[in-house]
């Protein structure tokens, strides 16, 4: 009897594992997707069988993003009773990873908030986001942030949010040294001597050259020395002249001991620490600065006389060239999961909420990001006046090409030049190999 | 007592007449039941194990697209290109340095503790627990405590002998991806000397105290004793010691990846973080798995050598 019920134990153990490897859910069977982590969606109804299921992955920005999906998920499903919303937030880290499972799996989420697109373009995964969004919506972004996502002609997602670049100077130091705010290149190096000259133990300038961010770095060079990683006609221009010299400037201030001392491993949250703590007078940094900043204070009980008084300026430029800011901005798409008429009407649905001028704005405030609508910027800049010229600057900066199936490639490539030039390769040849590997 | 004497040849005769009826199907079940047993370990493995590998075997041969779809099968283009990229000699002399110094420096120095901690005196038991805290740390934790540690602005190194009036600046001791290195694989020897210590430490207290006794009565002197007798008698958790610290220090991730992340250039990187920059931050899945790929042949190399190595010399010497 005993090993009767001993082999029924071990079959029932056998069973129960084998259904662990179980099929997935249908795509709008809902309730979809309930069994995820880190789903925020409420637990779903016995009544939901006529509802149209929409599955979004959105990203995570930061510990308030969560609860504001959490509560973006029940406002929309108790205002729109045909439609059943789920929001799964992921971390950075991670939502890769998840993204390219679900896809491989057959179980691509119908609308992802993340920061590339080109490749999932690439794979034909992806619907025409103006098919998918209200005209009304779709009129309310900038023009220069559509274009970002412009392959061939087709615009495949709309912007979520932005951020943007300039440079932050410690007022303190600047005013003790005996510098005005540099504006161009000539003078940044005139000011990073005499920073150092006036206590060695400051860095004068930060730089971030690594596998983080180090691709923002070269950005920042390139485009304040007038030039590209592409031309007008969008070929990649990576051993462009001009780009040789600004990484050869770059490179020059690490090497004249400007700057701090590991450009390769101190990233940019580094950068920002050393920036907090007085020991660097100048670096470029995104408008989250301050709130990171005010948070180690308000962390560390750092007393208000060991705060730093600091400010921003525009990127400093090489000679006449107009100061360039680098954007950074992340995006919607819709996974063309054979969607029906109503599914895509749902959707739309999804996307009107979404970007309504007042909750908008909530969202972009609460991670202290900039919007991608100009009615957003309005309402963003009138709530924060802080934020008011970073939303002047936002509409007008430069983004990485990210449209461009290369970029990823790009994006190490430039990374690993600026390291290998660091341990004392030549720019020039660096860039034209890459280049060759590039552009083939 | 005695209301129980008598009945049990009477049970005993109940069973021997159930014997002959069950014995059929009890032979066919005690044939199954050792399968059923390790059934739920084999279907673990296949599941967590087995399928893993093969379907990296099948991904380094096939087209992997940057959203992750596999678009059949190119032959080892992803091996050639593996092959063709400079960084990958850079990075498996890295892994070969990395494994060879971690492995060689910490079984020596693990070696020279255990016999250390075999020695009977006051606090011994304090000194082994103390030795498990490397071991019994998280390696993301203490690989963060070393970058703490050496860190050139608000490093506690730095503090620490700038206090003591040894030095009057900061010390960079990163200058050079050398130098990083080299602090790495310190970290990776700081972690590793318990897991040695323990297996040592366990063999050399199998050790009957009687050959020692004897050796002494013979004049001989504490080296001869170390090579004639210790050594001999702990060499088989040695060598397991050494096998294992073989995969797990070649395969390890997180010291490298929290200190440098393999930067700058590649040239801190080991097989296992560049193949996850390839994966992660390249959208090279297909190229990841080629170099997994590559990083299994070799240990199945090293492993192979050594049970080839341990079935020769027969399971009395080791």
């Amino acid at each position: 009897m005993k090993k009767f019920l001993a082999t029924l134990l071990a079959l029932v153990m056998v069973l129960s594992l084998a259904a662990c490897g179980g099929d997935k859910g249908g795509d709008t069977t809902p309730p979809a997707d309930s069994g995820n982590t880190g789903t925020t969606a409420p637990p779903a109804d016995s009544g939901s069988g006529e509802k149209t299921a929409i599955k979004v992955i959105a990203a995570e920005y930061g510990q308030n993003t969560k609860q504001w999906w959490a509560d973006f998920v029940t406002d929309f499903n108790s205002s729109h009773d045909n439609i059943d919303l789920t929001v799964e937030a992921v971390s950075w880290n991670d939502i890769y990873t998840v993204v390219n499972t679900r896809v491989a799996n057959n179980d691509a989420p119908d609308i992802l908030n993340i920061d590339v697109f080109a490749d999932y373009v690439a794979d034909d995964l992806l619907l025409p986001i103006q098919d998918c969004v209200s005209d009304e919506t779709y009129a309310k972004f900038y023009d220069a942030f559509l274009e970002q996502s412009n392959i061939d002609g087709t615009i495949w997602a709309i912007p979520d949010l932005a951020s943007a670049r300039a440079m932050y100077y410690n007022k303190g130091i600047l005013e003790a040294a005996g510098v005005e705010v540099p504006t161009t290149w000539d003078e940044l190096k005139a000011a990073c001597e005499k920073i150092k000259a006036y206590d060695s133990s400051i860095y004068p300038w930060g730089i971030d050259m690594t596998t983080d961010e180090g691709q923002a770095a070269f950005a920042y060079y390139i485009w304040n020395n007038g030039s590209d990683f592409t031309d007008a006609s969008g070929n990649w221009t990576l051993d462009a002249d001009a780009n040789v010299e600004a990484i050869e400037y770059a490179i020059g201030l690490v090497k004249d001991g400007y700057t701090n001392s590991d450009p390769a491993n101190e990233t940019r949250y580094a950068l920002q620490d050393l920036f907090g703590a007085g020991k660097l007078a100048m670096m470029i940094g995104p408008n989250s600065i301050p709130t990171y900043i005010a948070d180690n204070y308000a962390k560390a009980n750092t007393p208000a006389e060991e705060q730093i008084d600091y400010a921003f300026a525009a990127i400093p430029t090489n000679g006449s060239n107009p100061s360039v800011s680098a954007g950074v901005m992340d995006r919607f798409m819709v996974f063309d999961n054979g969607h029906s008429d109503e599914k895509i009407e749902a959707i739309k649905e999804f996307f009107d909420f979404f970007y309504e001028d007042e909750r908008y704005s909530d969202w972009v405030l609460m991670e202290g990001f900039l919007p991608a609508t100009s009615a957003g910027g309005e309402i963003v800049a009138a709530a924060d006046p802080s934020m008011a010229p970073w939303v002047e600057i936002v509409g007008s900066c430069k983004f990485y090409p990210t449209a461009k199936a290369e970029w990823a490639d790009v994006k190490q490539g430039v990374i690993n030049v600026e390291q290998q030039a660091l341990l004392g390769g030549n720019v020039k040849e660096l860039l034209e190999d890459l280049q060759a590997q590039i552009a083939g | 007592m005695s209301t129980k004497t008598p009945s049990a040849p009477a049970e005993a005769q109940e069973l021997a007449k159930k014997v002959p009826r069950l014995s059929g199907s009890k032979k066919l079940f005690r044939k199954v039941e050792p399968y059923i047993w390790i059934a739920p370990s084999i279907i673990l493995m296949a599941i967590f194990i087995v399928t893993p590998i093969v379907k990296v075997f099948q991904l380094s041969m096939s087209k992997v697209t940057r959203a992750g779809l596999v678009k059949g099968y190119n032959n080892f283009e992803n091996f050639t290109n593996v092959l063709k990229s400079p960084a990958f000699s850079l990075v498996l002399k890295n892994t070969i340095v990395w494994t060879i110094a971690v492995v060689v420096i910490s079984t020596v120095l693990g070696f020279m503790l255990a016999l250390v901690l075999n020695n009977k005196f006051r606090g011994r038991k304090v000194a082994r627990a103390i030795v498990v805290f490397p071991w019994a740390t998280t390696l993301v934790i203490q690989a963060s405590a070393w970058n703490f540690i050496i860190n050139k602005d608000y490093g506690t190194l730095n503090t620490l002998l700038m206090k003591i009036g040894l030095i009057s600046a900061p010390v960079n001791w990163t200058p050079t991806p050398g130098a990083y290195f080299a602090w790495e694989i310190a970290c990776g020897i700081f972690v590793t000397i318990p897991f040695v210590t323990f297996c040592v430490l366990s063999g050399l207290q199998s050790i009957d105290a009687s050959y020692y006794e004897a050796a002494t009565v013979d004049g001989a002197g504490y080296f001869q004793k170390l090579f004639s007798i210790t050594l001999p008698l702990v060499k088989s958790s040695l060598t397991v010691a050494t096998v294992l610290n073989i995969i797990y220090v070649f395969n390890s991730f997180p010291i490298i990846w929290t200190m440098t992340k393999g930067d700058p250039a590649n040239h801190t990187d080991t097989l296992v973080t560049y193949l996850y920059k390839l994966a992660f931050y390249n959208g090279k899945q297909g190229e990841a798995s080629a170099v997994s790929v590559i990083g299994f042949l070799i240990l199945l190399v090293c492993a192979s050598v050594y049970m080839i190595y341990t079935l020769r010399k027969g399971d009395d010497d080791l």
